[in-house]
């Protein structure tokens, strides 16, 4: 068997567990199952949900806030303030929202199955100029945030400005936004933070959900042994995507002395208005959307909060 | 290259509706022509919110995505109509009659075959994205501003029905050469050789 | 069949297909199409039964591209640089500008010829296009090069030569194609454009010059303009001035400061800027309706071969076929820089026979990843690399090189497109008499070209300042 995996861009640590997992598979089924990972040759990274329903790959992955109205469900997941504290957290959240059936039904309507997350940490900011590390100062300020955090941000007066990942650097250095709202690997990997002067070290915003997911007829007409070596390598290569990002996030702190940028702590009393007026509203307004959309809303969004609970105590 | 090539008309049922059919083609693309001016309309205000009001157009992106099939593809069957897509023609400039219209023929019943094909294909890209029963029919949303996409994915099907028509016009009007052998058959666009061309080209600027 | 296999002959058969005259967008997605089939069905191990299947999947698969390839910022910059074209005709801007460079220039040796060129080099500042320059030329300068002796052929090939400018100085939709092909910052190979385009109108410019000196009877200069008169020629053309400083600025601040914006933006900006000119010069709802239509037409044309290629780069993606052409490449053993030039001449051959966008298109998705392996790789430091640049500055050189050896193709036998145009619109010019007055221009040309080879830093030099 040999499986086509669409993902995009290059690789990077946010890829990583596609790697160690097509890797374990290889290597647990004597070479005979294995995977063909294309970066960008086989589907458009928005449009990977459709080559998954269409049968064009076997598997792929791709983030919910692309394209919000084809998994409504898993965007509780990139509600902003959700608290979660490192990539274990989110790993474990993330995970318990895919098990639930209303997401289940969802993917199935792609001919999708969950497989993993792609864990990131939260979202911080990079900015140009004087560094904002008061409420008031986000106020008018341009920045590039999608999703969730998009709506955080214009909450307290901030005004998300569309660009695309790509483009985020030039719209940083022309001025086009004053910050970009981005985890530290694509700071790094979209060069934003080498036209930075500060990044907010606890602002932790939310950040956005990317799981990967397999095509349910490729995936059930696998022989029983390949599909076993499937199933037990994915726990496998979560650990070795976390340690590997992990590893990333030591090096981080050189990498901002190294460009000299200015690590910005938040007071705790900004951080808890930031809460009050972009968290709570925000929650709200989402469960009585999605609510309307008939999804079992409160549900999902209980579920992230008692699997966070859980995950503390099992520490 | 994009120029008129002359296609030919009488008053046969051919022409009457090749003319009819002409008629809408021109209002599509003009549609594609009015959608590139408010690109520039749209980055006008864009720029001018954002530097002199601090007020930049939220979705600027997401808007100029969802204008662009109209704008590249919707009025594909008025290029195809007057041979403006282009094509090698220094083996083709050189064929005559009968020979010329079974070339033409076959190209263009390859092209037909395509196009249905693609009708298809397209017409499942937007139905992917379209649910009835979903708020704004929508299954697909844009990054920033969620607008439903699938009003900007149905414009591909139907550019393509439209082209697939004048397709089958021209397979019409090409077989009627093959057949009755004509010389300067109707409804059809004429080769014209690179001078000619030149000309046509020309005559606009 | 091995999927290189497939690969092969599939590809093998687009060519065919154009070379018999179908139209280059269709041949290239109809190849795609059978292609993705093709594989899908080998996969099936032939089976009958799921040839439906195979089918089903590959349409869809490139059902997907039109509109997902289409919906981009970055190639709504195509339709806004044809807009300013067509505008820029309506704004004057053309006859302005030949009469401010005649004024301020022609005073030189082959005054007139070196005039053309320099104002076909301005006006390439409002035109995304060779060809549209050339007609315009041909009207409006050859005439005055013929009432005071020039020869005509030579007259003719200055025109000719002049227009191919259109495509290097910004702004230039070959280029964003180009760009938005190999997945480069748009940006950054408009600015890259510049230099060389200005470059090629003075090495344009000193064999005309060298000419005059050389041979008798040769144009003489035009001499005779008060400053009075060369001043008041300037308030016309300086839209164009404003264009090319708004375009530069939104991609890249010389000053120092933040640019203005994205290239989109400017590139806009520019088209409305010349809008505003065209309406105050008197264009009216029909001929805005006209210049709408045109744009429409040429836009479409241009993005259909761009998606209809992009069918077939998809069916190249699941065969993997690029990936095994570079590795053949870079298996020759011929050094990088040889296998580069036989690249730029197998481009000139090709050139001779096929429209510069439809050649680019067609042949970059396999050719441009072989080169950028040839440096050593997409993400090479300057320092590990063959041709000594980074792998995002050897793509924006070898843009600019595949680029100005498309645009040399615009006037070299049999179908250089600019000589039929000017011989089109000059009923006094054979298109023999063009191609034999356009004939000095190719040695201009191949010392552009081997300079720009050369010398990378004349192309590099100012897209690495952004
Ligand atoms: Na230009
Ligand atoms: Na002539």
């Amino acid at each position: 068997t040999e499986w086509n995996v669409s993902v995009w861009g290059k690789r990077r640590a946010f890829t990583e567990h596609i790697h160690k997992l097509a890797e374990l598979v290889e290597e647990k089924t004597g070479g005979e199952f294995t995977m063909n990972i294309s970066y960008g040759g086989l589907s458009k990274n928005r449009e990977n949900l459709d080559g998954i329903s269409i049968g064009a790959f076997e598997m792929a992955q791709f983030c919910a806030g692309y394209h919000a109205d084809k998994n409504r469900a898993i965007t509780v997941l990139e509600l902003p303030f959700l608290g979660v504290a490192n990539l274990d957290e989110e790993v474990a959240v993330s995970h318990a929202v895919y098990a639930h059936p209303a997401v289940a039904e969802e993917m199935a309507q792609w001919n999708a199955k969950m497989v993993m997350t792609s864990p990131m940490p939260q979202y911080n900011l990079v900015g140009t100029g004087d560094p904002r590390d008061e409420l008031s100062e986000f106020d008018g300020m341009r920045v590039r945030a999608t999703g969730g955090l998009g709506k955080a941000f214009s909450a307290v007066g901030g005004v998300p400005t569309s660009v695309t990942s790509s483009e985020a650097y030039q719209a940083m250095e022309s001025g086009v936004v004053d910050t970009v709202a981005f985890a530290q690997h694509a700071h790094l990997s979209f060069g934003t933070i080498n036209q930075a002067d500060w990044w907010t070290a606890n602002l932790n915003p939310g950040t956005v959900n990317c799981p990967v997911v397999v095509n349910i007829d490729s995936y059930d007409g696998l022989s029983d042994a390949h599909r076993a070596a499937f199933d037990e390598s994915v726990d496998e290569a979560i650990d070795h995507y976390l340690a590997n990002y992990g590893s990333l996030l030591e090096r981080w702190d050189s990498v901002l002395e190294e460009k000299g940028v200015q690590k910005v702590m938040i007071s705790d009393d900004e951080l808890a208005k930031f809460r009050e007026v972009a968290g709570k509203p925000i929650h709200d307004a989402w469960l009585a959307d999605m609510a309307a959309q008939g999804l079992p809303a409160q549900e999902l969004y209980d579920l992230v909060f008692s699997t966070l609970e859980k995950q503390r105590m099992s520490n | 290259m994009a120029g008129s090539a002359s296609v030919l008309s009488d008053g046969s049922l051919l022409s009457r509706i090749d003319k009819r059919l002409e008629k809408l083609e021109w209002v599509m693309a003009f549609v594609s022509g009015i959608g590139a001016f408010m690109l520039m309309v749209l980055a006008v205000v864009s720029v001018t919110g954002r530097n002199f009001f601090n007020e930049p157009l939220p979705g600027y992106v997401d808007w100029i995505e969802m204008a662009m099939p109209l704008i590249a593809i919707f009025g594909i069957a008025y290029v195809q109509r007057s041979g403006g897509h282009i094509r090698m023609d220094i083996l083709i400039g050189q064929l005559k009659g009968r020979v010329l219209w079974f070339f033409e023929f076959m190209t263009t019943f390859f092209i037909l075959v395509l196009m249905i094909l693609l009708v298809w294909g397209t017409w499942s890209h937007f139905d992917r994205s379209f649910d009835f029963s979903a708020p704004n029919w929508s299954r697909d949303s844009s990054i920033d501003i969620g607008l439903p996409i699938w009003p900007a994915k149905l414009v591909v099907p139907v550019a393509f029905s439209v082209l697939s028509l004048r397709l089958v016009l021209q397979l019409i009007g090409y077989g009627r050469a093959l057949v009755l052998g004509l010389d300067r058959p109707v409804a059809v666009p004429l080769v014209q050789s690179a001078a000619e061309i030149a000309a046509a080209e020309a005559e606009q600027i | 069949m091995t999927q290189i296999e497939i690969g092969l002959w599939v590809t093998g058969g687009m060519f065919v297909l154009v070379v018999l005259g179908m139209r280059v967008a269709f041949a290239a997605a109809l190849a795609g199409m059978v292609g993705l089939i093709w594989l899908r069905w080998d996969q099936f191990g032939y089976d009958p039964d799921r040839f439906g299947k195979a089918l089903e999947i590959s349409v869809k698969i490139a059902g997907q591209v039109p509109h997902g390839k289409v919906s981009s910022q970055a190639l709504s910059l195509i339709p806004t640089f044809i807009l300013i074209g067509y505008l820029a005709y309506y704004a004057g801007l053309t006859r302005a500008l030949f009469e401010a460079a005649k004024r301020w220039i022609a005073w030189v040796p082959g005054g007139l010829a070196v005039s053309t060129v320099f104002a076909t080099a301005g006006f390439a500042a409002v035109s995304g296009a060779s060809v549209a320059t050339a007609a315009v030329f041909a009207r409006i300068a050859i005439p005055e090069m013929l009432k005071i002796g020039y020869d005509k052929r030579f007259a003719a090939g200055v025109v000719a030569a002049g227009g191919t400018l259109a495509s290097l100085i910004p702004p230039s939709a070959i280029l964003v194609i180009y760009a938005i092909i190999v997945e480069q910052d748009v940006g950054k190979l408009l600015l890259a454009g510049f230099i060389p385009g200005i470059f090629s109108a003075f090495i344009y410019a000193a064999l005309i010059i060298t000419m005059a000196l050389t041979l008798k009877n040769f144009g003489p200069p035009v001499k005779g303009f008060t400053w009075k008169e060369r001043f008041v020629s300037l308030p016309p053309a300086l839209p164009i001035v404003a264009v090319v400083v708004i375009i530069i600025f939104f991609v890249y601040n010389p000053f120092g400061g933040d640019a203005w914006g994205t290239p989109t933006e400017g590139g806009a900006i520019g088209a409305f800027i010349v809008f505003c000119m065209a309406l105050w010069r008197g264009m009216r709802l029909p001929e805005l309706k006209d210049a709408l239509v045109e744009t429409a037409k040429l836009s479409i044309m241009i993005f259909a071969i761009i998606w209809g290629v992009l069918i077939y780069v998809r069916f190249l993606g699941f065969a993997d076929l690029p990936s095994a052409f570079s590795d053949w490449i870079t298996s020759l053993e011929y050094s990088p820089m040889l296998i580069l030039v036989c690249i730029l001449l197998a481009y000139a051959v090709l050139g001779m026979f096929m429209d510069a966008i439809g050649m680019l298109l067609l042949t970059l998705p396999v050719v441009y990843p072989a080169v950028m392996a040839l440096n050593g790789g997409e993400f090479v430091s300057a320092a590990d690399s063959t041709f000594g640049m980074s792998g995002p500055m050897c793509a924006v050189w070898f843009g600019i090189l595949v680029v100005k050896m498309a645009e040399f193709c615009l006037i070299t036998p049999p179908i250089g497109l600019n000589c039929f145009v000017v011989a089109g619109v000059r009923p006094e010019l054979s298109v023999q008499d063009v191609f034999r007055g356009v004939t000095p221009f190719f040695v201009a040309d191949a010392i552009t070209i081997a300079l720009l080879v050369s010398f990378p830093a004349i192309v590099l030099w100012l897209p690495s300042l952004a």
